[in-house]
């Protein structure tokens, strides 16, 4: 391994080790202090953008396409292997940049944002574990790989939703974007499956693997479902909400940056395979078209700041998508890039906004006028109040997905209780009660 | 380098004479059971080390189980802690380790019918209901049976000298395939695991559960004796396996028992166990044996951490509504939560890498049906995630008068048991190639047999070659 590649190495792993020292010790009884654990999160991010940077410039100065660190195979098992190999090339440098950099930010806002908040300990472990998820996700060489770094930062999406454990809500929520990240999941397991079987490998450091025409289309299809769901695209959408319950630095390095945009990333990755399947494409640009519509119709009704902006997200993802299906694959880089730092930023601020429109008023002594000039005035009144209430029931997309998935399999799981209470006397009832709670309207954010 | 024939003894026998006196002195139990359980641990492990070929399912499993054991001495509740209790687990563990160590099959029925005994006994963990106890009964007649026809037959006792002679016929066959499903809990006898986790007790019955006997006959049985039968009949065995981890998957989305969820997510992994054995792949079958070693470990430590809770916060527990115990108990929570998952394929853990070749190794043999079991371990995934933060997450509880953390003893066990799930994902080809030259041997032995038609109905299966050559080996 050359000192690039170790350096490469020492990018992807930093937070993760950090992660898990921090957490051992915690797990044995030691607590850091607040002021510790933002120093050590400080030094963590700052070395890493050193060491991006050193990558960054090397490869400039070099012209090398890449860096490739090679680690062998984390398992091997006849002629099905599991490599490790890391890489960094044009197109996930911009994501590992964006990563370190933005987590360095959100572990400084948060050091104040967080200060004295019960669960200080646990956001920043979880920062580091997220940081750690979406380097290897970006820096896989190997959609194997790339498995392993996007359920962490699932998990760890998850997590932060719940951060405010002692409410109800923020709980359920989460447990419902777990639910709905694990199914979507299965796409992305079975597409890479799909690899190994099919192509043979599902390393794409020197290339994607060679596969048949419907082949091809199976696996875009399958890493689709996968993509859709992180980047809660059309169907998926419902999920966003309800990710609001979490702190705002997390809001805003998940929803408003990284995380989001993951499935972005994945699509980019295979986009080689996209431009050949034209079907994949068209349902690329479909998905992301209406999930553009969508979001900009339901942000309108949305009566928070943090939910106007997850939608605002929620349309710029669904522009990406249409890029990415088109084939503009640089454009896609260079807005995710500007997206997702101008979205940061507002989620970071929207907690003071208010303050700030106050400041602002002040200042020009009195309030804005409105214009009272809107898109949707276009339409007829009819279809306004229409469009309307779809949009304050978020395109009654829960809904949808409550009777379609949720409420046959729920039946279908009490339909075993009861099958499985013969014999036994004891009253159904108490199997009665539906574990997942599953209400139509998400909690509002606003933490 | 050969192995005294005393030290094959030593794991099983220290056990057993450990839980006379247990019940004989009546003091220390803890104690006792500790150090036999440890003396069962250093005796497999040295077994274990003095195999020729690092490749023995057995001495890994005895080494596996006598660590569960004392894993469970440690987390066993003072209240739970009494001789009788502790005399039942080391009665459990040497009969559990002489059917890891036989190579006989009226042993292999012994230690089979006395894994049960305590089941059936109220003073030791009968449970309230008698679906565990009807299914235990009958996964012993139908071992007994089976064996029972093997002798009728003329055949010898010895499992090397059956190998591949496909003894008894489709009759035995059919009988060892009735046993695991009711050992194993395969649909639809499944319900009995729910119940027994329920009715009886927790960390008993969680040992009970993890001997994975019915995976054990698969291994040991079945896929040695009978290699044609096995090719044309096993994937009925596997459907069911599939069939019975959606099954329960599902079934545990609306369970609000924590007993019971947890019962139910032990088996649909478990299931996950013998589709992978089932597979005949290399892949399938090695995630098979890494899996066994992930779900023993994690439902371990849930439900451990779920006696811990019960007692220290009531056992009337519910995942029905939030009780806040995190805020009590935030290491056990964490502890809860990474066993939950590691159970389920965090990454990270073992379990990625074993449902990674598990999900490889059952799709490419049974492209349809194996579809399910990606499905069946999301649901899993959402279940555990469901009961953790129904139990750990939520308004913080009041009125409890003892809301201890973690215990120091309990803590070190668990972060051990943590560590070994999470070094165990992180170095997995130290758990991975415990297995890959039998399992080879087995999955070009069905190959071959697949392939070529001439081959003789009575040809051996290369399990057992490779015990003989094992053993010869050993021989100065």
């Amino acid at each position: 391994m050359d000192s690039l590649g170790a350096t490469l190495l020492f990018v992807v792993m930093a937070p993760g080790v950090v992660f898990a020292v921090l957490a051992l010790l915690w797990l044995l009884g030691w607590v850091p202090s607040e002021r510790v654990l933002s120093r050590i999160t400080g030094v963590t991010f700052s070395a890493s953008i050193f060491a991006l940077a050193r990558i960054i410039w090397k490869l400039g100065a070099t012209g090398a396409p890449s860096v490739t660190v090679m680690l062998g195979n984390w398992f091997a098992v006849r002629d099905y292997h599991f490599p490790l190999v890391l890489m960094a090339d044009r197109l996930s440098l911009p994501f590992l940049g964006l990563t370190v950099l933005l987590s360095g930010l959100i572990g400084q806002f948060s050091a104040t944002y967080l200060h004295r908040d019960r669960g200080f300990v646990r956001f920043f472990l979880l920062l580091h574990l997220f940081a750690f998820g979406s380097l290897l996700a970006f820096a896989a060489g190997s959609f194997d790989l790339l498995v392993g770094g996007w359920e962490m930062v699932g998990i760890t999406s998850v997590l932060l939703i719940a951060f405010f454990q002692q409410r109800t809500a923020p709980v359920e929520n989460g447990l419902r974007v777990f639910a709905v990240y694990r199914a979507c999941d299965i796409g992305l397991l079975l597409g890479v499956f799909a690899m190994h079987r099919w192509g043979g490998t599902a390393s794409f450091a020197s290339g994607l693997p060679q596969m048949t025409g419907t082949q091809s289309l199976t696996v875009c299809l399958l890493l689709l479902l996968a993509a859709a769901g992180k980047a809660a695209q059309i169907p998926f959408s419902g999920w966003l909400p309800r990710a609001m319950e979490g702190p705002t630095p997390s809001s805003a390095i998940f929803y408003g940056a990284i995380s989001i945009h993951a499935g972005a990333y994945l699509l980019l990755r295979i986009q080689p395979m996209l431009i050949h399947s034209p079907t994949a494409s068209a349902m690329v640009i479909a998905i992301g078209i209406i999930t553009a519509i969508h979001g900009t119709i339901v942000g309108r009704a949305s009566a928070d700041a943090k939910t106007s902006l997850a939608y605002a997200s929620l349309t710029q993802v669904g522009v990406v998508f249409v890029e990415i299906g088109i084939g503009w694959k640089w454009i896609a880089v260079a807005h995710i890039l500007g997206h997702a730092t101008v979205r940061t930023l507002q989620f970071l601020r929207a907690p003071s906004m208010l303050h700030d429109y106050h400041k602002m008023h002040s200042a020009i002594g009195g309030e804005f006028s409105p214009t009272g000039k809107h898109l949707e005035d276009l339409f007829p009144k009819p279809l306004q109040l229409w469009l309307y209430r779809w949009a304050l029931d978020r395109g009654h997309l829960d809904t949808i997905l409550d009777r379609i998935v949720i409420h046959p399999l729920m039946g279908l799981s009490k339909l075993f209780a009861r099958l499985d209470s013969w014999g036994l006397g004891q009253s159904v009832s108490r199997h009665e009660e539906v574990a997942l709670s599953m209400q139509s309207s998400p909690g509002r954010g606003g933490n | 380098m050969p192995v005294p024939g005393a030290l094959s003894v030593v794991p099983i026998s220290v056990p057993w004479l450990a839980a006379i006196l247990v019940v004989g002195i009546g003091r220390q139990p803890r104690a006792i059971g500790f150090v036999a359980a440890s003396v069962s641990v250093l005796a497999s492990s040295f077994l274990l080390h003095a195999a020729p070929v690092k490749t023995s399912l057995g001495e890994a499993l005895m080494v596996l189980f006598s660590c569960l054991t004392v894993v469970a001495m440690l987390v066993l509740p003072r209240r739970d802690c009494n001789p009788v209790t502790i005399a039942g687990m080391l009665f459990l563990l040497g009969s559990t380790l002489l059917a890891y160590s036989t190579e006989n099959l009226l042993v292999l029925l012994v230690a089979w019918i006395l894994t049960t005994v305590p089941f059936f006994l109220e003073q030791l963990f009968r449970a309230d209901t008698w679906r565990p106890r009807l299914s235990l009964l009958l996964s012993s007649a139908a071992l007994g049976l089976a064996i029972g026809i093997i002798a009728v037959n003329g055949h010898g006792m010895s499992i090397d000298r059956l190998i591949g002679q496909n003894p008894g016929g489709i009759a035995v066959f059919g009988l060892l395939v009735a046993a695991v499903i009711f050992r194993k809990g395969i649909c639809p006898a499944h319900a009995w695991v729910a119940d027994a986790a329920e009715g009886g007790p927790a960390i008993p019955t969680a040992l009970l559960l993890n001997g994975h006997f019915g995976a054990l006959l698969v291994a040991k049985l079945i896929v040695p004796l009978f290699p044609h039968a096995t090719r044309d009949l096993f994937p009925v065995l596997s459907y069911l396996a599939l069939a019975t981890a959606l099954y329960v998957a599902i079934r545990a989305l609306t369970e609000n028992s924590p007993r019971r969820l947890l019962a139910f997510l032990a088996l649909s992994q478990s299931a996950c166990i013998l589709a992978g054995l089932e597979s005949q792949t290399v892949e399938g079958m090695t995630g098979a044996f890494a899996h066994w070693f992930v779900v023993t470990v994690s439902t371990m430590g849930l439900f451990g951490i779920l006696r811990l809770l019960e007692v220290r916060f009531g056992e009337n527990l519910t995942a029905s509504q939030h009780l806040g115990l995190a805020e009590h108990a935030p290491r056990l929570a964490v502890f809860f939560f990474v066993f939950g998952l590691a159970l389920v394929g965090l990454p990270g853990t073992l379990s990625f890498c074993s449902q990674d070749l598990l999900i490889h190794g059952t799709l490419a043999t049974h492209p349809l049906t194996g579809l399910l079991l990606p499905i069946a371990i999301a649901m899993n995934a959402v279940s555990v995630f469901r009961l953790f933060t129904r139990l750990f997450l939520g308004k913080r509880r009041t009125g409890f008068t003892v809301m201890a953390d973690a215990l120091p003893r309990e803590r070190w066990i668990l972060t051990a048991g943590v560590l070994f799930v999470v070094l165990g994902g992180l170095f997995p080809n130290a758990i991975v190639a415990l297995r890959p030259v039998e399992v080879e041997a087995s999955t070009q032995g069905v190959d071959s047999q697949t392939d070529t038609s001439h081959r003789p109905p009575t040809a051996p299966s290369p399990i057992p070659k490779l015990r003989q050559s094992r053993r010869s080996s050993a021989q100065p």
